[in-house]
């Protein structure tokens, strides 16, 4: 009957009950829900998908909830052939996957967040947290509000409170610790243990990072039931993108799609890529980074899925590059003018990499191409301060706007 | 008595370094390593770490102090 065998030890298989845990007690490796495919075959169906509602519950019985309660309209983006880009790469069937819109607080956040929460609810927890500035921290504090869950929000210090409007309009309670970043996680994950809140990327963490299957299922629903041939994602601390991949192989598994998986991409900043270096040199074990780079929403140092990730890179045939500050602003831009998106830092990492990609050939002309949009540019605008054409002022005269705007002499 | 599972990362030069003996024989905190992996150049490990809370948090200022990288095994901060 369930979809759900148990959660499973990533290192050595060990197997635990489905319980908010997410480390194995024994090896400390992270944990992963194991399915039951068999059942979940019996289940599932394209006419049943294309039936459900329209957000990612439509894929309910891919993911571990049983009753979605929290992010009811999360997901469900726009998947949009992107002709002009396309044709500037010479890529004839390039997709931008758009999850900058996503509901209700405009990132991919909305979809783990959504998946977290639903399930933290049904364990009866009635308090959630996460440690985070920006789009992690936005979403848990938009759906905990409405969905009566109480919020607390852990940050460092020293960061200025302007970061973080966009979590205090919600109203959770925010804690502003003395210390640098691990000294927050520190006592975030020791919070977890003591209080029994529902840390959405601590001890629900093998729930939320689930939502990120969906990013896999609605892209190859919206191509048709197929899989693209490549994809272009982010990497922070790699659970999204490891987790694209086990969507497109979870639709083949239970017979949803016949393609094989892409090849997957990944992006970084070449100020914080402690995965990309892995990846290149050929190890499985990430040495940490102190980030220092624009694209905030990407920059983890110590990457819990890094591992995980560069293993994907592999196995996918796949691989992946870095973009620099300026080349990150040059992707925001390039999206915004071809295909009116304004993304924020970690798109724009996105199609720095797409590019250089393209560049180097390794897409087929013909290949779909998906390139994953996860953030909005509307909340990080100032990074572009300086970067764009500035408006041109005049008086208000058709004579000046002419000369001034248009460019034509005109004889006085 | 709490507990807290831990990654050190080791400099090159504080490898051979017998830090975390030190670790016990400083602090009243018991040690239990799950994994490690120490090469020539780069060493880290994973650990579990019980004791009064002052104690860990005393152990762990040693260790920084040492030059290793501390970091909690769980929980990642999510920049903006
Ligand atoms: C906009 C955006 N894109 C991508 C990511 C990467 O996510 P992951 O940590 O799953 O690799 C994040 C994570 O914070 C993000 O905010
Ligand atoms: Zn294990």
């Amino acid at each position: 009957m369930a979809k759900v065998k148990a959660l499973k030890c990533k290192e050595c298989g060990k197997e635990y009950p489905v319980e908010p845990i997410h480390v194995c007690e024994y090896c400390f490796g992270p944990l992963e829900i194991e399915y039951d495919y068999d059942e979940i075959k019996k289940i599932v169906s394209r006419e049943k998908i294309e039936n459900g509602p329209k957000s990612l519950w439509r894929y309910v019985d891919l993911l571990p909830v049983d009753n979605p309660s929290v992010g009811l309209s999360a997901g469900f983006t726009p998947l949009i052939k992107a002709e002009k880009l396309g044709r500037k790469l010479g890529l004839n069937n390039l997709y931008i996957k758009d999850d900058s819109v996503n509901h209700p607080t405009l990132s991919f956040k909305d979809r783990v967040v959504a998946v977290a929460l639903s399930k933290a609810k049904e364990f009866g927890f009635d308090t959630a947290a996460c440690a985070s500035t920006g789009n992690l921290a936005n979403s848990v504090a938009a759906n905990a509000a409405a969905s009566g869950m109480n919020c607390y929000v852990f940050i460092p210090a020293n960061l200025e409170t302007n970061k973080i409007i966009g979590s205090l309009v919600f109203n959770p309670t925010v804690v502003a610790v003395e210390g640098n970043y691990d000294d927050v996680n520190r006592l975030s994950s020791e919070v977890a243990n003591e209080f029994g809140w529902a840390f959405v990327n601590i001890n629900v963490r093998p729930f939320y990072s689930e939502g990120s299957k969906t990013l896999a299922f609605e892209v190859a629903e919206q191509l048709g039931w197929k899989a693209p041939d490549a994809v272009v994602a982010p990497l922070a601390s790699g659970s999204l993108y490891t987790k694209i991949w086990k969507g497109f192989n979870e639709l083949k598994t239970v017979g949803l799609i016949s393609d094989n998986s892409p090849r997957m991409y990944g992006a970084q900043a070449s100020g914080c890529s402690p995965i990309y270096k892995a990846f290149k040199e050929g190890r499985d074990w990430i040495v940490p980074e102190k980030p220092d780079t624009i694209a905030k929403s990407i920059a983890i140092g110590n990457p819990a899925d890094g591992p995980y990730a560069v293993k994907v890179g592999k196995e996918s045939s796949g691989d992946m590059e870095i973009a620099t500050d300026q080349e990150i602003i040059e992707g925001m831009k390039l999206l915004a003018e071809t295909e009116g998106i304004f993304t924020e830092t970690a798109g724009g990492t996105t199609i720095a990499v797409l590019k250089r990609f393209a560049e180097k050939g390794v897409f087929d002309p013909d290949e779909i191409v998906v390139a994953y949009i996860t953030g909005n540019g509307y909340k990080t605008m100032e990074v572009l301060e300086g970067h764009l054409n500035k408006p041109i002022h005049i008086k208000p005269s058709l004579h000046e706007f002419k000369e001034k705007v248009i460019g034509i002499k005109v004889k006085k | 008595m709490e507990s807290i599972k831990l990654k050190l990362i080791y400099p090159e030069d504080k490898i051979k370094e017998p830090i975390l003996s030190r670790v016990c024989k400083n602090f009243d905190v018991e040690i239990n390593i799950r994994k490690a992996n120490v090469t020539e150049n780069i060493g880290w490990l994973e650990l579990e770490m019980t004791g009064d809370e002052d104690q860990i948090e005393q152990a762990i200022k040693f260790m920084e102090s040492q030059g290793i990288e501390v970091s909690p095994l769980e929980g990642q901060i999510f920049l903006e």
